[in-house]
């Protein structure tokens, strides 16, 4: 422990010199030691010590004057930033409202914010600070000054926040070590802010941090403590191994690859020693699903366990990659992150036609993954999206559309350049709208905070958010009119399709429909760039105040843009996202591909990449997002590089050093089933061999393929829509990837257990049961779909009339008889047929043959053999069972109902 | 694993302590006062029933009528009198009108919501809809708030419903029922009755041999969160399942035949019929909708044949079965849809379009005193009398308010947002004095 320390000190210091070596020798002292003695001549400033001041007190947090309403009559912006605001609510008050200035120049002391932060007069937030304290001299030392506001009125920038030690590493709970952050301004001045920054931990259950910045060792493992000050957002590790297996105790563990590398390097720091590598039927069975949203099929199982060349896995993973499912599922999940739902496409195409624009996105998409098109390519087909071809006329744009929407057409919407329904969607109409869904989709930000207040994690302000909207705003997606340099075109197709100008909404639209049956071209609606003007001025239908519009625009975190130099805006905003220094773009693809094998991502929640919500592995992240941009985007490149690792290949079996680690990689977390993944799954392990071979290439009617989304879709009556939703389906509301959900629930085991709709699957026609019944002679008779309770006696009733009717036969009253069998027949619908289910005893079934029924459930829903006492335990039951047929449909029931049957492991 | 944090850096413990105060403090005293004086009950109920009468009801043609209105607006219906002195109702409302003592009519509710889809969101959670957040539907909150009994699903949707569960999760999803009951029939519910036959020992049977095969994870379970979960559910699910009580909970056949009488034979009526059984069971929240209120055209004609008739059996033996069975006091019913409806007359069509402007909704039960129109419409019915009325938030607020659930409490988003249970409301005290 000592040696530790030790090195911390070292580590410290050897960063303090570090940065004495490169930045200004002279670090100006920190404000609590010159405040200390009483007020000074040193006039504070405004943005670097008194805003942080407050909001290191607490006063414009969201409770006190960071509220909206403002408190008691005073408002500050929340968590600080916006300072013209700031300046004015204190040096003004509202004489209309009785409202008195906070800071009074005139007498110093009697400000407002000293007599109310020092209690001296009722403050309903209490005493925030002494009287004669170094904070209460740094307030009345600036308004003794004159309560001075921004040099020249300007934001000044902070070049860096330097926070030292750059890393903690703990070995004993309760060790502590502190904090220091220097800022470096642009301007030159380099200070010790410690007193100034507010201090957050990620995690208190591992390290404490106090509000001056000491940090003290709690639990065993990982997190980060975070220092705030100005727009700097500072991540630091702290860790406290888990075993004392560092250093040279660490174990070798090979690292087979680059990936393994990293993650074995931040293991041995904390002792962790990885799970073993999994056994293949585990691998497979993990892969295929987390690839492809499917189960292997017994055929593939054994066929893979068989193989006994060594790269197998790896030939698997290339194999998949390349199958229709990988393309489908990853659509999928392409669309939960772009947003494509039924809700919001209402209206953009005609409606009842046979397809709708739902189909067009997620055709368009899985085109292109199937092709593997680079990631960048896809996403410039959304971002620079307009309903044209180039050089295309707005005539041949609808003649091109309405070939696309005639039934039985062979051409296809995937064959458009661009995929402008992106633009159409009727939540991503306003510019604000538009910030908060584009930063979702492509930078995996959650800008929206910065909407109407400073991010309380990131550095993102309201003019962040400001100035990124004027990419957004010329963008024109226009439902029932084209372009205005079309208009004459778009009423000639009217008149030429003999549609009234004046019809408009659902009308219109079932006119267009009709006409579009009958092989008519009919105007579409269409999405286009009206380019920016260096006169532009505020275009009033995006006067709000969370929008600046003109001619400039400015990047997240980088430059200033000219916008008239471009035809249209969206063209630098997609040059950034692929420059290989935009530090988003690549990571926040790399990092939700990683969660979606690992539970969590790098970054946690995936959609998150906030400063303070720094990565789990910040060398694996880089190492990653690094290689897909140089791999130019290649989506196969990043699943191979991930998928190909030991890291990847760990079995869930925990040891005594990884039972709790689930954000560090050491083993596979189990994970419940995607929702279309499970109803896929269902199908599958109940279908029979043909339905159970077709599901790999066909992808109609796969859950995983279903292009439509939304609550409109979850609403639909019918089973798989219901379960979908019931496993937690993306809703793809709200731009946040936690629309979807893997959470379990009474209602999904409810499911699972006791719904029609799966009692269905087991016993439906093309099913495995009724396939193994058919094979073995053995009749089968689904179970009874009636609720009906059958009559007291019903198989003596049925027996006697069946009896009855022969009689009668034999006495010639055919008349009779018909009528009789005519309500016998009536009363086996409804009741079912007692002898149609007669037992036929599993006795009569050799032990070997029901093994390998056993087996085969086992494959098709667990995709493994049946260990002995498994294999004892199910034959056993089927033999007792009153017939096989319901001895294996209780199996394959028990089957999908165990917890390693809906969980990826 | 970090600890979630909220939007503005606190951790959730420190919201607790802080409160919510801040933001509320004005309507909180105004309220109190009230609450003082005397005059705002404590919220009694523990279970509610929401009426969803979907495509937006006619304000002017059913609850809000406007006899002395000009041509262009009034509609063909008459008022009638009411066992209420002093309020009338639509002609063809006869059954409830008989039982307006037990309901109370809010007029000139206004929002500004006219498309289907974020005036049904409006309506079914309280809050105005946000492109970055999904709000929780009244039936998960109240699922999340007033836990059920352990054999019975929380949240049942006949035959379904706008209401989701939103950032709280699918844990507090509803129970679709899927289908609405048949008179006299057993109705089978998903998942919940023994459908196809299915013995209890059957299902024994069956699950023992799960729990013998559900072994891949033992002595793991305890320590992941999914792994138990799902483990806890399964046990929770097989109670349910196996529960006498969760399948005679469904089972309207089981009810006494003069009770049936109280009900009509159409979908709806059967649907209000199941849900006092529900909520007689111990279930928590039912939803019911009754759609086809979209009336652009025709809009007499179908309210006369069809809507009204069978909303108004439903309702009011909805209202008379609850009381029978002494359960009106115990749950709050709330009937609504997204909108109104143009006071004009869209005479081309002979039907009324969207109009959020002005609009009623309808409260009994659950401390709520029946025989009371609160808050009025002007003269036309074009908007409230004062301009203002009251907010799709006000009423979900009182609606809280009556199960005793505060409207103010806080949860957390999975981003760490904190988030009102209805942000903007505040309860109408009129309708508890």
């Amino acid at each position: 422990m000592r040696r530790i320390t030790r090195a911390i000190a070292t580590l410290a210091v050897a960063v303090a010199a570090v940065s004495v070596a490169r930045a200004e020798p002279q670090v100006q002292q920190r404000i609590d030691k010159r405040f200390a003695a009483g007020p000074r001549s040193e006039v504070p400033d405004f943005q670097r010590h008194v805003v942080p001041l407050m909001g290191k007190l607490g006063c414009n947090g969201r409770a006190c004057h960071g509220s909206f309403q403002g408190q008691g009559g005073f408002r500050l912006s929340l968590f600080g930033y916006d300072f013209k605001m700031d300046y004015e609510n204190l040096t003004k008050g509202d004489e209309a409202k009785d409202i008195l200035p906070r800071v009074d120049t005139e007498f110093p002391e009697e400000s407002l914010i000293l007599e109310k932060a020092t209690l001296t007069v009722p403050h309903r937030g209490g005493k925030r600070m002494d009287k004669g304290s170094w904070q209460y001299n740094v307030f009345l030392s600036w308004i003794r000054g004159g309560a001075p506001y921004l040099e020249n009125g300007q934001r000044r920038k902070l070049q860096r926040l330097d926070v030292t030690p750059r890393e903690i590493v703990f070995s004993r709970s309760g060790e502590k070590v502190q904090l220091r952050a220097v800022a470096h301004w642009e301007t030159g001045e380099v200070e010790d802010v410690t007193p100034l920054c507010r201090f957050q931990t990620n995690d208190d259950q591992i390290a404490e941090i106090s509000p001056d910045g000491l940090v003290t060792a709690k639990e065993a493992g990982d997190t980060h403590v975070v220092v705030f000050y100005d727009n700097g957002v500072v991540a630091i590790p702290v860790l406290r191994p888990v075993s004392d297996l560092v250093g040279d105790r660490y174990p070798a563990v090979p690292a087979r690859t680059k990936v393994d590398e990293l993650v074995i390097a931040k293991l041995k720091k904390l002792g962790i020693v990885p799970s073993e590598v999994c056994d293949d039927a585990e691998f497979l069975r993990r892969v295929k699903l987390d690839l492809t949203g499917t189960l292997p099929t017994p055929e593939e199982i054994r066929q893979f366990l068989a193989d006994r060349s060594p790269d197998k896995r790896s030939r698997k993973i290339d194999e998949l990659l390349r199958s229709p499912a990988y393309a489908a599922w990853w659509t999928q999940k392409l669309c939960d992150y772009t947003g494509l739902s039924d809700d919001a496409l209402v209206n953009v195409v005609p409606r009842g036609v046979g397809r709708d624009a739902s189909r067009d996105w997620y055709e368009w998409i899985y085109d292109r993954i199937a092709r593997n098109v680079p990631y960048d390519k896809i996403v410039e087909g959304m971002v620079l999206a307009v309903s044209r071809a180039p050089g295309e006329s707005y005539t041949d744009y609808c003649r091109a559309m309405s070939e696309i929407y005639r039934p039985g057409s062979q051409r296809r919407f995937s064959e458009r350049p661009t995929l402008p329904h992106f633009w159409a969607r009727r939540n991503f109409r306003q510019p604000e709208e538009r910030v908060i869904g584009f930063a979702y989709s492509f930078l995996g930000l959650r800008i929206q905070c910065a909407q109407c207040h400073k991010h309380p994690f990131d550095q993102w302000s309201q003019d962040d958010f400001k100035q990124f909207a004027g990419f957004f705003t010329s963008v024109i997606a226009s439902q029932n009119s084209s372009a205005p340099d079309a208009r004459g075109e778009y009423d000639a197709l009217l008149k030429k399709a003999g549609l009234d100008k004046k019809l408009r909404g659902n009308e219109l639209r079932r006119k267009l429909a009709s006409l579009l049956q009958d092989g008519k071209v009919v105007p579409f609606g269409e999405v286009y760039v009206r380019p920016v003007r260096s006169n532009a001025r505020t275009n009033r239908k995006n006067n709000s105040k969370y929008v600046s519009s003109g001619p400039k625009a400015k990047l997240l975190g980088a430059e200033v843009v000219d916008l008239t130099r471009y035809d249209d805006p969206r063209k630098p905003l997609m040059e950034w996202l692929r420059r290989p220094d935009n530090p988003f773009f690549a990571k926040a693809f790399v990092n939700r591909v990683w969660a979606s094998y690992f539970n969590v991502g790098l970054v946690n929640p995936p959609d998150d990449l906030n400063m303070a919500n720094a990565p789990s592995n910040a060398a694996l992240l880089d190492y990653l997002a690094r290689g897909f941009i140089d791999s130019g985007f290649d989506m196969r490149w990043l699943h191979r590089e991930i998928l190909n690792s030991d890291t990847y290949q760990r079995s869930w079996v925990p040891n005594e050093t990884n039972k709790h680690d689930e954000r560090n990689f050491s083993r596979a977390i189990p994970r419940r089933l995607p929702a279309e993944v499970v109803y896929d799954a269902l199908v599958q392990a109940t279908g029979a061999d043909e339905v159970v071979a077709r599901m790999q290439t066909e992808m109609d009617g796969r859950a995983i393929a279903l292009p439509n989304a939304g609550p409109r879709y979850a609403r639909r009556n019918n089973g798989m829509a219901y379960a979908l939703q019931v496993f937690g389906r993306s809703t793809r509301e709200s731009n946040c990837d936690c629309d979807r959900t893997s959470d379990p629930s009474l209602l999904q085991v409810v499911f699972l257990q006791n719904d029609a709709a799966v009692y269905q699957m087991i016993d439906r026609k093309d099913g495995w049961l009724a396939q193994v019944a058919r094979e073995h002679g053995w009749s089968f008779s689904p179970r009874r779909s009636s609720t009906l309770k059958r009559p007291a006696n019903y198989e003596r009733i049925v027996a006697a009339q069946r009896a009855k009717i022969a009689q009668l036969k034999k006495q010639g009253r055919k008349e009779l008889a018909k009528q009789l069998a005519e309500r016998l027949r009536a009363m086996l619908k409804r009741y079912g047929d007692p002898d149609a289910a007669k037992p036929q005893k599993g006795q009569g079934r050799s032990e070997a043959d029901l093994s390998a029924l056993v087996a085969q459930a086992y494959l098709r829903t667990v995709s493994r053999y049946p260990n002995d006492a498994e294999l004892r335990r199910s034959v056993e039951y089927v033999k007792s069972a009153e017939s096989p047929v319901d001895g294996l449909r209780d199996l394959l029931w028990a089957l999908i109902n165990t917890k390693e049957f809906i969980v990826n492991h | 694993m970090a600890i979630s944090r909220t939007c503005d850096g606190m951790k959730r413990r420190d919201v607790l302590k802080v409160g919510a105060i801040g933001a509320t403090g004005l309507t909180l005293a105004n309220y109190l006062q009230w609450a003082q004086a005397g005059q705002v009950r404590e919220g009694r109920a523990k279970a509610a029933i929401f009426i969803n009468l979907t495509g937006g009801p006619s304000h002017m043609d059913t609850f809000d009528l406007k006899p002395n209105a000009p041509d262009e607006y009034r509609g063909e219906f008459k008022p009638i009198a009411t066992n209420v002195p002093g309020i009338q109702i639509c002609e063809h409302l006869p059954k409830l009108a008989q039982c307006m003592d037990k309901f109370a009519i809010i007029r000139g509710v206004s929002h500004t919501l006219a498309a289907h889809r974020l005036g049904q969101e409006y309506v079914n959670t309280g809050n105005r809809p946000l492109p970055s957040l999904e709000y929780p539907g009244y039936g998960s909150v109240v699922a999340k708030e007033l836990p059920a009994p352990r054999e019975l699903p929380p949240f049942v949707a006949i035959p379904n419903t706008n209401q989701r569960p939103g950032f709280l999760g699918v844990r507090y999803a509803p129970l679709n029922t899927g289908a609405t009951p048949q008179p006299g029939r057993p109705f089978s519910v998903r998942g919940i009755a023994l459908a196809n036959g299915l013995t209890v020992a059957e299902v024994e049977r069956r699950q023992s041999l799960l729990r013998d095969l559900d072994t891949a994870f033992r002595g793991f379970e305890k320590q992941d969160q999914l792994l138990d979960g799902l483990d806890r559910f399964t046990q929770q699910a097989y109670d349910m399942i196996t529960s006498k009580k969760a399948r005679e909970a469904f089972d309207i056949s089981k009810e006494d035949p003069r009770f049936r009488e109280l009900f009509g034979e159409d979908g709806f009526n059967q649907s209000c019929l199941l849900a006092t059984r529900l909520v007689e069971a111990g279930v928590r929240f039912v939803t019911v909708t009754l759609g086809g209120w979209d009336t652009h055209r025709n809009n007499w004609e179908t309210l006369k044949n069809r809507n009204l008739p069978t909303l108004d059996s439903g309702l009011a033996g909805l209202l008379r079965g609850l009381e029978a069975k002494g359960l009106l006091d115990s749950t709050t019913v709330f009937v609504t849809g997204e909108f109104g409806r143009t006071p004009k007359i869209n005479q081309q069509r002979v039907g009324r379009d969207h109009y959020p402007r002005c609009m009623f909704m309808l409260l009994a039960g659950g401390g709520i005193r029946g025989g009371q129109v609160v808050g009025e419409s002007n003269e036309n019915a074009t908007l409230p009398a004062d301009g203002k009325g009251f907010s799709p938030d006000d009423v979900a607020a009182s609606f809280y308010h009556t199960l005793g659930i505060d409207h103010h409490k806080e949860y957390h988003t999975s981003t760490g947002r904190p988030i009102m249970i209805v942000r903007h409301g505040n309860v109408i005290p009129q309708l508890f004095g």
